[in-house]
């Protein structure tokens, strides 16, 4: 792993900026704001901001609001987006209900 | 205003299903079916899908693809379904989503 | 589990092409889409494409989707639709959603062209209904016939936000403004200028402050922006627009990838996080595949091509084809490929600063700042050549990979050349008889007919014109300049239409001789 994980790198003090209570994520409401202050709280890794918020939780899973979090974060890090790893990518990729998640067809070979 | 295109310069006429009636909200309005329910929405001119839970805020039609999950509403009872997705059929009943409920918030 | 030799996740361009060339060599190819139609974005492109024959230049988006497939069906590839792939583990398994039941398969190689999704940008009152995708304005209106809305701005100057705002005013929309944060427009100057002589102001340096409205969109405010992108006081302006349409770049959709552990790039040129691939697009993971958005943005031709190299790269993987062969299929197709990644527009030039054509001759700055070329710059450029009689003009001034004019014209007064990038330039020697092929042929609706000295004191200006109603013969309207700004009356002395020339109607106007190389679109009165 590089830097960005280095939990003794010191990152400033969060300062409120005018544009704090911009949405981000539209499906749980997630704020800039939030996102950032998250960082300042020591959340470095995206995995880790999606736990503590819930952003690309939600019903969409992070389709619209991923690129624009990593933005804030590295931004936040004062690192390049590049740099961050992305979010684990697990199924299922589009919202599915459990009652279908649940229902598992045999197929013939 | 006029939202469906009748003749277009270049797809010409618009080849559409059988005109039938669903209900917004108890209301009943018309579209054509198997057109996605968001289109049948927007052309009667419907802006509004649901309120969000946390802020009650308003959404509708984001990226009218199946991705955004902006557009979902209370479909025969079910909720979270993406309108710009689902077919529409005669008879549906199409209902403003507050939350995940078809009730608004006290 | 069922078994098949390929599964392909995606039925756009990229996954039916690949699927074609693999089932015409033997293979059992199925390809899984989540949607109800197959493509992808195909059908919602109306407009004619660049690139030459071989790229299926001048044939619209929706046409080539419908000949793609054909040629699928005649492969025998089977496509199953409204089948959403939902996860990706090792040893080439896949879970599939069908209808509300979940399937499991297994390919003995896959290709992921699962192709890309809109990024979006943030301002007070994005989430309002009203703004939407620049993609969801394409489906509302190409595929649902339903008018996005009826006052709309568009955020974005790269080809989709070019492409999808003339595609709204053909449909009957009111394009109030083309707003970019970028000081230059992004995407060809010839879709550009086909928006701008319209009469669509264009805004770059601007960006949106805020959405209006309670329920739904109900006005914009705009700004200008200094070089950090700052919002610079006292230069907000209004817009009562019902619709903020967004076309602000796209992403590789590679998820699925990542989930079966391919080893992954962040590459800001490919648009995102892409796997790292070879040539034939196979990833970290042998037999596994990617063409099209998934590998890196492009667009659909170079996505079909793409498709068809991975297409043939997993046959040769599963032993259905030698090296030669191999070889043989590639090298053709790789040619191709290279072909539509030259010019300005290039992958490996993006971001890059380009302040002269291949020939040598200074880019328009009016066209990057303003989306259109001013009457001071234009006549530089090959494709403009004044002579008496009727003759070609082409506003051709950016070197983008397309030659449809050269073979349009019956007389071969048209050059562009070998390399199909050049600026296309008018061969004096060659008589132009005035039919109208070359002006129909260029995607870019950049040229015109002009005839000078069509009678005393009056000039003849033939333009494309692809907007309903069309004007009647005879009628008298407002000639727009470049700019989209009213310059004279001019009246319609011809109107062609030809199933040749594929819905792009030809409208002859006659204006004042001295608004010959002014006049470039008609406005009805």
């Amino acid at each position: 792993m590089n830097s960005i994980n280095d939990r003794s790198r010191y990152i400033g003090e969060f300062v409120p900026a005018a544009d704090d209570d911009m949405l981000i994520c539209r499906c749980e409401e997630i704020t800039k704001g939030e996102i950032r202050k998250a960082v300042h709280d020591g959340m470095f890794t995206l995995t880790e901001i999606r736990r503590y918020l819930r952003t690309g939780m939600g019903l969409c899973q992070g389709q619209t609001c991923a690129k624009l979090v990593k933005g804030i974060v590295a931004r936040e890090l004062g690192v390049s987006p590049a740099e961050l790893e992305p979010v684990t990518s697990r199924a299922p990729m589009r919202p599915t209900e459990m009652k279908v998640l649940g229902k598992e067809v045999k197929e013939e070979e | 205003m006029e939202t469906r295109i009748e003749e277009h310069p270049i797809l010409g006429k618009q080849e559409t299903g059988r005109l039938v009636t669903f209900y917004h909200d108890g209301k009943a309005l018309q579209g054509y079916e198997g057109e996605p329910i968001a289109a049948a929405l927007k052309a009667a001119g419907v802006m509004v899908h649901r309120y969000t839970k946390k802020e009650h805020k308003p959404r509708g039609i984001f990226c009218a693809i199946g991705r955004c999950t902006d557009c979902v509403m209370i479909v025969d009872g079910k909720p979270n379904v993406r309108t710009c997705v689902t077919p529409l059929k005669e008879g549906m009943k199409v209902q403003t989503q507050y939350g995940v409920s078809a009730e608004p918030e006290k | 589990m069922k078994r098949y030799d390929l599964i392909i996740v995606g039925a756009g361009p990229s996954g039916l092409s690949a699927g074609i060339e693999a089932a015409k060599k033997g293979l059992k190819v199925v390809v899984f889409d989540e949607n109800a139609k197959p493509g992808g974005q195909l059908f919602k492109q109306i407009h004619k494409f660049f690139g030459s024959k071989e790229h299926k230049a001048k044939i619209r988006g929706f046409r080539i989707g419908e000949e793609l497939l054909q040629e699928a069906n005649d492969a025998g590839v089977e496509v199953v639709l409204n089948a959403t792939v939902t996860g990706m583990y090792q040893d080439k398994e896949i879970i599939v959603r069908i209808s509300d039941e979940m399937h499991h398969y297994k390919g003995d190689a896959i290709i992921i062209a699962t192709g890309a999704s809109e990024n979006m940008v943030t301002f007070p009152g994005w989430t309002l209904p009203g703004v939407i995708g620049a993609g969801a304005a394409q489906t509302m209106m190409n595929l649902h016939g339903v008018k996005p809305g009826n006052k709309i701005l568009m955020l974005g100057s790269g080809n989709v936000g070019l492409v999808v705002s003339f595609q709204l005013m053909q449909c009957g929309c009111d394009v109030v403004a083309l707003v970019d944060a970028a000081p230059k427009v992004g995407g060809y100057g010839v879709h550009a200028a086909k928006v701008a002589r319209t009469g669509v102001p264009f805004y770059l340096s601007h960006t949106i402050v805020k959405a209006e409205g309670e329920d739904h969109v109900t006005g914009v405010t705009i700004a200008e922006v200094d070089e950090k992108f700052q919002f610079i006081p006292g230069t907000e302006k209004h817009f009562d627009v019902d619709t903020i349409c967004l076309a602000v770049g796209l992403s590789p959709m590679s998820q699925l990838l990542k989930m079966a552990g391919c080893v992954m790039e962040d590459n800001p040129k490919k648009g995102g996080q892409v796997p790292i691939c070879d040539e034939y697009g196979e990833t970290s993971i042998p037999g596994v595949f990617v063409a099209g958005d998934v590998s890196g943005i492009e667009e659909a031709s170079s996505a079909m091509i793409e498709g068809r190299i991975a297409g043939v790269a997993a046959a040769k993987y599963l032993g259905y084809m030698d090296e030669t062969e191999l070889k043989g299929k590639v090298t053709e197709l790789e040619h191709a490929l290279e072909s539509l990644r030259q010019g300005m527009f290039a992958p490996k030039n993006r971001g890059k600063a380009i302040e002269e054509t291949e020939e040598g001759i200074a880019i328009s700055k009016n066209l990057l700042k303003h989306g259109f070329v001013a009457d001071d710059e234009i006549e530089r450029f090959p494709g403009v050549t004044h002579k008496a009689g009727i003759h070609p003009v082409m506003e051709c001034t950016q070197n983008i990979p397309c030659n449809p004019c050269q073979d349009a014209c019956p007389k071969h007064c048209i050059k562009i050349g070998e390399k199909i990038t050049s600026l296309p330039a008018v061969d004096e020697s060659v008589d132009c008889i005035g039919c109208g092929m070359c002006v129909a042929s260029c995607s870019g609706q950049a040229i015109f007919l002009v005839d000078e000295t069509y009678e005393e004191g009056y000039a003849t200006v033939t333009l494309p014109y692809e907007f309903l109603p069309l004007p009647e013969k005879g009628e008298k309207g407002t000639a727009l300049d470049r700019s989209g700004k009213e310059v004279c009356e001019a009246e319609i002395v011809d109107i062609k239409t030809s199933k040749a020339f594929d819905k792009t109607n030809l409208l002859t106007m006659k204006v004042p001789a001295d608004m010959v190389m002014k006049a470039r679109f008609y406005k009805r009165a």
